[in-house]
């Protein structure tokens, strides 16, 4: 697909996009130099390089282990907002019914509610039927609340495809969740990964809903704020929430490769 | 054999069951707890009387009624701005990328990975009086004192929540750039249309749905808004949000909180009842 | 099953709704426990309090109970996640807030005799823990509340009215709490906190009103907010803990931590045992070994504040620690106002003054 748009213009749109860029890992450059910074407060002048902090994080069970709970409940609140978003996604237009427009509006209405009042209300609805706090119960608030945010991708995406290849498809005999399997999601592929990765960045730094329905093991957020607390651990975290980064951005070109595999 | 017809049940039954019970029911909650008598610290198995007192209140205050207006025109600032600076931004990966892309796209939206809270963190080591920006601005002469505009203060607020969205905006948009028929900016450029003319005629109307989708998502969530008012925002950036996490955080006043978040929600939605009839919902699900 | 018909979905919705809130009326009531206690303990903690520092004793003693966390971050959200049902069968919470726990029966009565260390508490404080004579919490942290101020910018600070003014407009810095703001108001205006009348609150609520411009911003997270900014200059003048004090004085900054002629105000963590646990034995334990010396004295050394065992207390030899304790000077505790019992109604009417503060 050969890129054609607005052709040979002044406009500068790849100089923007890095000055994006650049503003959006400013404050990462900062923290990756703060990591290997001897000091243990976020001033300069820099006290000296170390690679002690990043080896302290290997040693630090209860950091890697809010660390492991945030991918886990990331990767389950991602999937199963991305399914919930597609599902709604087809049905509501490639369907007509009853409550076409309730389910949508049902789909998009969490991102009303801010997450504390969201957290409250978990609280007591979890309280009411006796489940007690845990990771499940921090995957399945943060499915919620990062569903709207998959559904509305998904609906841009699949509105442009045209309904007649599915109809060429069943044509050919194929029932539809057969065309909904071959068809469909591969041509909404790579935007499914997009719905995905975004669920999980919404779930991975979520806090105010997380403090509220966190059981004994807390999510990376969790395990954070209560560690700002000691002056000396900064660093230690920093070194952390840098190394979560570049493990996202794996987990991210893993994605992408198997995407560009399949193809 | 599922027909299509068939098909429909598995599409509508998973998601209606997951979302009544994990979103409506804590939803109706807390809707019962803005509707009931008595305030302060109250458990669920206290007795339920029936009740408008807080939305009286809430209502009666014109402190609140006024923060909620500054934050909704704070919303609409937000959401504006975020949307017409992603639009480029979606632009550049749907038409200049090309084959990277997804690469470009998974660079934006990294960042977000690493704790909002550090980020934050860094941004005041470079913005506070001693950081980096003011030393470099005093340094070349340009300012005698530190610049107080860019930290606690409510335009603080506004840059900080349209910086964080672009991101996340950009997708819906270049999600409806993307399902654009090259062929059709063909047509134009064949029948003589220029680059700024096909841009105005052919793509914007194309992509017009995905923009107005990004403006209301970015629009009603800020509305509620309070972890960023309360990191940059000092007194001045104060919004909504913040006192209805306040009233459930600071105060233990649960019914009031709800209260004010139920109010929030109507207006909010109505808003968007609004907006959308204004834009014609058909567009944007055509 | 066919999907229900749209029109009836809201009303099944509340019918839901209402008899999930009435299941959750069932929850109340102790449970009988004639089995053997459960080997896990569930507490009701503030964020960094759950380091396995704050109760090693207990964890050497115990090395197989299970452990955990929840969390509130302000007294209230964590008087309000007891009052709705948590689970918790040891709650943390600080002064003014005791008689809200026992007049919800969200607590039970500690058997003093059962733990060790209680000796080793001070009268003063164990008094504290006591409500119409009968021990309900173990005293555990405490601290002051004072003004902490920049000397290089500020001349030395008398009293609590340094927080109003102006000549500090921008650099100051409230702690975002209502009855906090209120106590302040006492001790300048030289009134009874607990014995406040409506028009003494609304002046209250009129100068804070006419505070606000002056701050930065209202502090929530004394490490996270405060510190940084009190050291990185923002911040001159700020209503804080010793926190914040001992760390800027170990970095060698030009901090100086007020003693107003009011008075300066002090704050005691409270820990209480759940009426409804299961774990009661366990749960004494872990209290009387949370004062034992290497627990106690964790707080001391890593987040500076005071800890009730008086032997801690005594053997701090820190030169900081002692400056920021005001160890060596008597008459500061003999002037400091300990945090007084607070009714219901006031905490709810401060509280909603401070709501209003923030909105206007």
């Amino acid at each position: 697909m050969r890129a054609v748009g607005v052709g040979r213009t002044r406009v500068p749109l790849g100089p923007f996009f890095v000055g994006m860029l650049v503003l959006l890992y400013l404050p990462i450059a900062v923290l990756f130099v703060f990591s290997f910074n001897a000091g243990t407060t976020l001033s300069f002048p820099l006290r000296g390089l170390t690679f002690d902090w990043y080896a302290a994080v290997l040693g630090d069970a209860a950091l890697l282990n809010a660390a492991r709970n945030s991918l886990v409940v990331g990767v389950a609140a991602a999937t199963i907002a991305t399914v919930i978003g597609c599902l709604v996604a087809v049905a509501v237009l490639r369907f007509r019914f009853r409550g076409r427009r309730l389910l949508l509006a049902l789909a998009g209405l969490p991102l009303v509610v801010p997450f504390v009042v969201m957290g409250v209300a978990f609280f007591l609805l979890f309280v009411a039927i006796d489940l007690p706090r845990s990771l499940l119960t921090v995957a399945a608030g943060h499915s919620v609340i990062a569903t709207p945010y998959a559904t509305l991708i998904l609906i841009a995406r699949l509105g442009g495809l045209d309904p007649a290849l599915e109809d060429a498809s069943m044509d050919l005999g194929a029932t539809y969740p057969a065309t909904l399997h071959r068809v469909v999601l591969p041509l909404m592929g790579p935007t499914l990964v997009s719905a995905w990765l975004t669920c999980f960045i919404v779930s991975f730094d979520e806090i105010a809903l997380a403090i509220f329905l966190v059981g004994g093991d807390p999510t990376f957020p969790v395990f954070l704020y209560g560690q700002l607390r000691f002056a000396q651990r900064l660093p230690v975290l920093v070194a952390m929430a840098v190394l979560l980064m570049l493990a996202t951005v794996a987990l991210a070109v893993v994605a992408l490769r198997l995407r560009a595999r399949s193809e | 054999m599922l027909g299509r017809r068939g098909t429909l049940k598995f599409l509508v039954g998973p998601p209606s069951l997951w979302l009544a019970l994990f979103f409506l029911v804590p939803l109706v909650l807390i809707a019962a707890y803005s509707l009931r008598a008595g305030s302060g610290a109250i458990g669920p198995s206290e007795p339920w009387a029936p009740s408008l007192e807080h939305f009286r209140e809430v209502l009666g205050t014109p402190a609140f009624v006024r923060l909620l207006g500054v934050s909704v025109l704070m919303a609409l600032v937000i959401a504006t701005g975020a949307t017409l600076l992603a639009y480029p931004v979606a632009y550049f990966l749907a038409f200049r990328a090309g084959r990277r892309a997804p690469l470009f796209l998974t660079l934006l939206l990294v960042p977000f990975a690493v704790s909002y809270l550090l980020r934050v963190m860094a941004w005041k080591l470079m913005l506070g009086p001693e950081g980096g920006i003011n030393s470099l601005l005093s340094t070349l002469g340009l300012t005698a004192e530190p610049i107080g505009l860019l930290l606690y203060s409510r335009p603080a607020v506004i840059i900080t929540l349209i910086y964080i969205w672009i991101p996340f905006a950009a997708l819906p948009i270049y999600a409806a750039m993307q399902r654009i028929d090259r062929s059709q900016l063909e047509a134009a450029a064949d029948l003589g249309a220029g680059p700024w003319s096909r841009f105005w005629r052919v793509t914007v109307p194309l992509s017009l749905p995905g923009a107005l989708l990004t403006f209301f998502m970015v629009f009603i969530p800020t509305v509620g808004e309070y972890v960023t008012p309360a990191l940059v925002g000092g007194t001045d950036g104060i919004m909504y949000g913040n006192i209805i996490g306040g009233f459930f955080t600071r105060s233990a006043n649960w019914p009031m909180g709800s209260a004010m978040a139920m109010i929030m929600l109507a207006l909010t939605l109505t808003l968007v009842v609004v907006g959308v009839r204004v834009v014609n919902f058909r567009r944007v699900t055509a | 099953m066919r999907t229900p018909h749209p029109r009836r979905v809201p009303s099944l919705l509340i019918a839901i709704g209402l008899a999930l809130t009435a299941c959750a009326t069932d929850q109340a009531g102790p449970s009988q426990s004639a089995a053997p206690e459960p080997d896990e303990l569930l507490v009701l903690e503030w964020g960094g309090y759950e380091a396995e520092d704050f109760w090693t004793d207990f964890r050497t003693a115990n090395p197989d109970t299970e452990v955990t966390f929840e969390f509130g971050d302000t007294d209230a959200n964590i008087l309000a996640l007891m009052q709705g049902g948590s689970q918790a069968d040891i709650v943390h919470f600080y002064t003014g807030w005791q008689q809200f726990y026992v007049d919800e029966g969200l607590v039970r009565e500690i058997d003093t005799s059962r733990l060790s260390n209680w000796d080793k508490v001070p009268p003063d404080y164990q008094a504290l823990g006591q409500i119409d004579g009968k021990q309900y919490f173990v005293p555990w942290d405490w601290g002051f509340t004072s003004i902490l101020y920049n000397t290089d910018e500020v001349d030395e600070v008398t009293s609590w009215d340094a927080l109003f003014d102006e000549a500090y407009a921008g650099h100051v810095s409230m702690w975002n709490d209502g009855p906090g703001a209120v106590a302040v108001s006492a001790y300048i205006n030289g009134w009874d906190e607990t014995n406040l009348t409506d028009e003494q609150l609304a002046q209250i609520e009129a100068d804070w009103i006419a505070q606000k411009p002056l701050n930065a911003f209202y502090w929530s997270g004394e490490y996270t907010d405060l510190c940084p900014a009190v050291q990185d200059g923002t911040v001159w003048v700020a209503y804080a803990w010793q926190g914040c004090y001992a760390t800027a004085l170990a970095a060698g900054d030009p901090v100086a931590y007020a003693n107003p002629e009011e008075g300066r105000n002090s704050w005691v963590g409270l820990y209480g045992i759940s009426a409804d646990t299961d774990s009661y034995e366990l749960a004494l334990e872990f209290l009387d070994l949370k004062l034992a010396e290497a627990s106690c004295g964790n707080a001391v050394s890593l987040f500076y504040y005071g800890c009730a065992n008086g032997d801690v207390m005594a053997a701090i030899d820190d030169p900081i620690l002692i400056e920021a304790f005001g160890i060596d000077d008597p008459s500061i505790l003999e002037s400091t106002n300990f945090t007084p019992l607070v009714t219901e109604e006031q905490r709810e009417a401060w509280t909603g003054m401070w709501e209003r503060v923030q909105a206007n």
